[in-house]
């Protein structure tokens, strides 16, 4: 009997987070022999509908069928005993365990005695079947991370994965290594195995795949057949709507650079090149905007604008001195702020909102006269911070951990912005990311009065619609480059969609 | 976070009122006194009476003394424990500090007698300041260790300490030998004015007040000094430490230098105090009971005092149970592993919110 | 070299054999604590409660009872600290300081005369009188292999020994097989690397974390066992002197590793045969300080080298060691 040819299908799953609809009726099917691209901006919802067929989430509402059979998928194992498997971004390998130990843990295959020649054997087959180059007695640590990836791949192929989903597989491998992924995700087509492919890049989406589904604020949008769409309509599915160019709300002439960088080059965690020689100039007086999908490469030029990651090559300057690979302390002095994307991990948790608020400040003339610290000037400034940023919370002396994720950011806006006597840049990565609309708008306002007070603001943002309400000049980041910049009037969410997924470039004006 | 396993549910709390967790502790300690009677009375020890001879130590003037000079060693580690637990500096090896710092004091000493290198008025101060200095020190490496090369400080603390031991034997059975000693492993016994009991009469006086100066310095440096915020944000959250602008290695070198020399000036307590020279072994683990007097205060220096006291009663009530009951001094061991275990206990309940489910 | 020197030399090593093998059967468990990624500091504790309970037991029912009765008792103070460790996710340095000063009091308190008089009477109400008072017990008997023993300097260092050491050695290499060359061995180091990775592949991560400490807690307390009735059967209080935390520096520079262990644990015994020796001929008293500090200071080096980056990647402490495991 012939095995269906709709390996999953996925009806109408709704799953919500605490302040967020992730996905909203969803729908998806994956056919047997084709590789499927599950395509849209972060927090679209792909990666949620993905890891509830993986079973890491229940959904709230909906069906998931497999194989014409509706299942209920509990946890990772349920799922992988019904043929899926999944590699995510994040690799879970141990680096000093050889590949084969990687693959075989946990297998109910093996037996209590380990027989390396037969398993080394059975592996070398599945290799040399795709092409690759990797021996079963490797160890991890010696692989690159193409090879790494494999060995993922491989975890899910030995146990007889038919449904294989990949979360963004491009994004730690280099050009090279990619081409080497593609072809084997057509040679797994090409057995009966069904792929997603999620990803926001766009080349490589109309490059591999055989179908793609659109995902835009927890909606799948459409699907398409690959060959049948282009990346124009595509960027269109995923982004939405055209937004009007909004009036800018003071048209203030921007003054002299305080934040230059020149071919800056930066490595991330795992050592390969996440900033590819950006030149940038922010002046005194405007909003920069960083646009682009995270994960290529704003992570890392941000902290190292504020001191906290070292660079590889180029130079930064702020307000005219060199500051390259300078610590955090001389940053803070020069008058740089820097609000995080993961606040929480830059607030001391078993802190007490006071102190969390003089985190940086700490040293200043009015807070400390040598080594003492003047706690009643201390309370006294939180006090009024409190009440001008509206951070709701019990006391000044409550743990800074108990308060909910929006007065946690209005702290940290708190602790950057008011406490500086002359800042001259503030650096924000995603500052409105996850909260509710109140404070949204209280710190886009805010980012707008420092600008008018003369302040350079860098705003990185994932909110095209925030970043063309505030901006005054626009550049999108794709991989660890810039492939376009955009002035106020000029802002078109479609040109700017179709540079964040890597299918248009520009010349980047400085 | 919820969990329910078999009708018990587990809850993790987000903020826990002082007067919850106070009573949460004074609970455990109590159910301690229940479990160390069982345990007593299983082998057939007689706790009543056990339990009233370590009372009645503190209730009886000249015991009571003792009982604070006894103390004395094990609070000013704890005091020093207390920065560096803050720190989040796993200090195992307050005992090798300890021990440092009778090094040096000792040899404080000797420089005074052989070679008349420092004067009778200025040398009780220089063996306060050696003993400091030596213990300081000697916690430096393994601060060095973690916060230059990542190594964590629990095993190369706990080595040291077995490396200080040594050292003292070594010194004390060879070259620091008493000449008139009878060939005993023992220094030379300490001048008058090397000893604490020159100062005030009893040496539990002397003892005392340098414990609350000390207790107070300590709570002043943690609570209105820059180095002490520094050093509680390190231990808080080393990447928000980093981001405020902290400088690492520098913070981490000073805070495990001043645990270290607090635990040295305790080991200076223990030879001109205690023992009035320097002898092999001469700390009976107080190092290790400062660790557990250090969590039993919950890290306030207010508290180490008075905790540090009735831990060095336990010991003085743990001779004279040897003495009347006949019992080995272990028996105190316990009661003080079931009070820590007890303690330990206590986070978990604090930690999260434990109820029935019907 | 003269005859009397070989002779020497000989005893020196099938010292070395009996005295390493304390620290060989603590090791061992330890390793398996920690390659699961649960530090036990309490082992100094546990070590103690075994001897402890080997010389009480011997003394009333026999060698037999005595080691069952240990095994026993070292499960559950194992599982004891796993409960404390790995459900209630209390912190383990704090928990193992907790145990050994636990342990260290109740061997005190066991190896009182009194104490000991009632239970080993509650044990063997027949026994003789004279194992009621004595602070001894009858050592393990040396079982000499017939052929094998008669090899120069191999035969007294390994072929007449008593059964424990044999049990040691034959504990080793099945230990090891079973580390390396078994699916528990790797689901086992794969949680201690990377729990969240195992649970992902469907191991049990708190399952393994309890029988990787009930194994601990029973070698640590079977070591302790030995201590007394296979190689010192005085007690004396305190008596394990510190073997349980140097059993810790032994894991470490046995970089986790069974086969290293017997290596390591056979230098430290050596050392501590030597110094013995060395005493008992009149050689001056200081030397051996400085011996014996040395395994601390190399356990320091090896922690230190074992920190670099380059050395982090092929052999390192196991990633999770100290660190309780939530599925969040």
């Amino acid at each position: 009997m012939e095995s269906p040819q709709t390996l999953v299908e996925m009806r109408g799953i709704s799953k919500r987070f605490p302040g967020v609809q992730a996905n909203d009726s969803a729908n998806f099917t994956l056919f047997r022999g084709e590789v499927h691209a599950l395509l849209g901006e972060n927090g679209a919802g792909k990666t949620t509908l993905m890891n509830i067929l993986y079973g890491l989430y229940k959904p709230d509402a909906g069906e998931i069928y497999v194989k014409g059979k509706p299942v209920q998928i509990r946890s990772p194992h349920d799922a992988i005993s019904l043929g899926i498997g999944m590699v995510h971004q994040q690799f879970r390998l141990i680096p000093t365990h050889t590949v084969a130990e990687n693959i075989i843990v946990g297998s109910k295959e093996i037996g209590f005695t380990l027989n390396y020649d037969a398993i080394n054997e059975e592996l070398s087959k599945l290799i040399k079947f795709y092409g690759w180059a990797i021996r079963p007695d490797s160890r991890i640590w010696q692989l690159s991370a193409g090879e790494k990836q494999q060995v993922e791949l491989l975890k899910a192929l030995y146990r007889k994965a038919e449904i294989l989903i990949l979360d963004e597989p491009t994004s730690v491998l280099t050009p090279q290594e990619s081409t080497v992924l593609f072809q084997t995700l057509r040679r797994m087509a090409s057995q009966g195995l069904g792929v997603v492919l999620i990803s926001h890049k766009l080349d490589e989406v109309m490059g591999v795949t055989d179908r793609v589904t659109v995902m835009r604020k927890g909606k799948t949008v459409a699907t398409k057949l690959t060959k049948e769409t282009s990346p124009e309509e595509l960027a269109y599915l995923m982004i939405g709507r055209q937004i009007g160019v909004i009036e800018a709300k003071k048209n203030v002439a921007p003054g002299p650079p305080l934040l230059e960088t020149y071919d800056l080059k930066i490595l991330d965690d795992k050592g390969l090149l996440a900033v590819k020689g950006l030149s940038i100039k922010l002046h005194s007086g405007e909003i920069l905007g960083v646009a682009g999908v995270s994960g290529n490469g704003q992570q890392e030029l941000v902290e190292s604008l504020a001191g906290l990651r070292k660079v590889e090559g180029g130079k930064i300057l702020i307000g005219g001195t060199d500051m390259t690979n300078k610590p955090p302390s001389m940053f803070i002095d020069s008058g740089v702020a820097y609000i995080p994307p993961e606040t929480l991990r830059y607030t001391a948790a078993g802190m007490t909102v006071a102190e969390n608020i003089i985190l940086k400040a700490y040293k200043r003339g009015k807070f400390s006269r040598r080594f003492l610290i003047n706690w009643k000037t201390v309370f006294n400034e939180a006090e009024k911070l409190v009440k001008t940023f509206n951070i709701v919370t019990p006391s000044l002396k409550t743990r800074a951990g108990s308060l909910s994720g929006g007065n946690i950011q209005r702290l940290v806006l708190a602790r950057e912005l008011a406490l500086q006597d002359d800042i001259k840049v503030v650096i924000a990565a995603y500052p409105t990311k996850g909260l509710d609309v109140a404070s949204t708008e209280f710190i886009q306002r805010k980012l707008a009065e420092s600008r008018d007070k003369g302040i350079g603001v860098l705003l990185v943002s994932e909110d095209l619609e925030e970043l063309a309400m505030l901006c005054d000049r626009i550049i999108v980041m794709y991989k660890g480059e810039i492939v376009g910049e955009l002035v106020r009037g000029e802002f078109d969410l479609e040109t700017i969609g179709l540079m964040m997924t890597g299918v248009k470039r520009a010349e980047a004006r400085v | 976070m919820l969990r329910t396993v078999w009708g018990i549910r587990v809850e993790r709390r987000l903020d826990i009122p002082r007067r919850t967790s106070a009573a949460i502790s004074g609970l455990l300690i109590l159910l301690s006194f229940v479990v160390a009677s069982a345990v007593f009375e299983i082998l057939g020890v007689n706790s009543v009476r056990t339990l009233s001879t370590i009372v009645s130590v503190f209730l009886s003037p000249s015991s009571l003394l003792q009982a604070i000079l006894r103390g004395m060693p094990i609070g000013l580690a704890a005091l020093g424990l207390s920065i560096a637990f803050r720190m989040n500096f796993w200090n195992i090896g307050a005992e090798g500090q300890l021990y440092m710092g009778m090094f040096a004091a000792t040899g404080m000493v000797l420089l005074h007698a052989y070679y008349g290198a420092i004067p009778e008025q200025l040398l009780f101060i220089t063996m306060i300041l050696a003993s400091f200095i030596s213990g300081g020190l000697y916690c430096t490496l393994p601060g060095f260790l973690k916060s230059k090369l990542g190594v964590n400080e629990i095993l190369p603390t706990l080595m040291l300490n077995y490396v200080a031991i040594l050292f003292v034997d070594f010194l004390v059975y060879g070259p620091w030998r008493d000449p008139k000693g009878f060939s005993f492993p023992l220094s030379i016994p300490f001048p008058d004015y090397a000893r604490m009991d020159g100062f005030f009469g009893n040496s539990s006086y002397l003892g005392l007040m340098i414990a609350i100066i000390v207790a107070a310095l300590v709570y002043g440096l943690m609570r209105w000094t820059t180095l002490g915020f520094e050093l509680r944000l390190v231990g808080q959250n080393v990447d928000a430490a980093k981001y405020g602008g902290v400088n690492l290695l520098k913070t981490t070198l000073i805070g495990s230098f001043l645990a270290g020399g607090l635990a040295g000036i305790g080991g200076l307590i223990i030879v001109s105090g205690l023992i009035g020279r320097l002898r092999p072994r001469a700390s009976p683990g107080y190092g290790y009971t400062a660790i557990i007097v250090a969590f039993l205060a919950g890290l306030n220096p207010w508290l180490i005092v008075p905790a540090a006291i009735f831990f060095g009663g336990l010991l003085v009530a743990g001779e004279a149970i040897q003495a009347t009951l006949n019992l080995p001094v272990a028996a105190v061991q316990v009661f003080q592993a079931i009070i820590f275990l007890m303690i330990i206990v206590a986070e978990f309940f604090k930690r999260y919110r434990v109820t029935f489910k019907r | 070299m003269s005859l009397e020197a070989v002779v020497w030399l000989e005893s020196v090593l099938a010292g070395a054999v009996q005295a390493g093998t304390v620290f060989l059967i603590a090791s061992l468990g330890e390793i398996y604590a920690e390659r699961s990624g649960v530090l036990n500091l309490g082992m100094e504790g546990m070590m103690i409660v075994g001897a402890a309970i080997s010389f009480i037991v011997s003394n009333a029912l026999g060698h037999g009872f005595a080691m069952m009765a240990v095994i026993l008792i070292g499960l559950i103070l194992g599982l004891g600290h796993a409960f404390l460790t790995v459900t209630l996710k209390l912190n383990q340095i704090v928990v193992g300081l907790a145990l050994t000063i636990l342990g260290l009091g109740l061997g005190g308190l066991l190896g009182n005369a009194e104490i000991r008089k009632r239970i080993i009477l509650a044990l063997n109400p027949g026994v003789e009188e004279r194992n009621l008072i004595v602070q001894e017990a009858s050592k393990l008997p040396d079982i000499h292999i017939p052929f094998l023993k008669d090899i120069p300097v191999l035969g007294s260092m390994f072929f007449q020994q008593n059964a424990l050491v044999y049990l040691s050695l034959i504990l080793t290499f099945v230990m090891w097989f079973i580390l390396f060359r078994s699916s528990f061995g790797l689901a086992l180091r794969s949680v201690g690397e990377n729990p969240a990775m195992a649970d992902a592949m469907g191991i049990n991560v708190f399952r393994i974390r309890y029988i990787a400490m009930g194994i601990c807690g029973m070698l640590g307390a079977l070591a302790g066992s030995y201590l007394f009735i296979g190689y010192q059967p005085f007690w004396v209080e305190g008596m394990t002197a510190g073997r349980g935390f140097i059993s810790l520096a032994l894991v470490i520079l046995a970089t986790w590793n069974p086969l290293r262990a017997v290596l390591a644990a056979y230098l430290f015994g050596g050392v501590e045969t030597l110094q013995f020796r060395l005493q008992l001929i009149g050689v001056a008293a200081q030397l051996p300080q400085f011996l014996l500090m040395l395994p601390y200071i190399v356990t320091i080096v090896t922690l230190t080298l074992l920190s670099l980056e380059s050395v982090k990647k092929k052999i390192g402490v196991p990633a999770s060691l100290g660190i309780p495991y939530s599925r969040e």
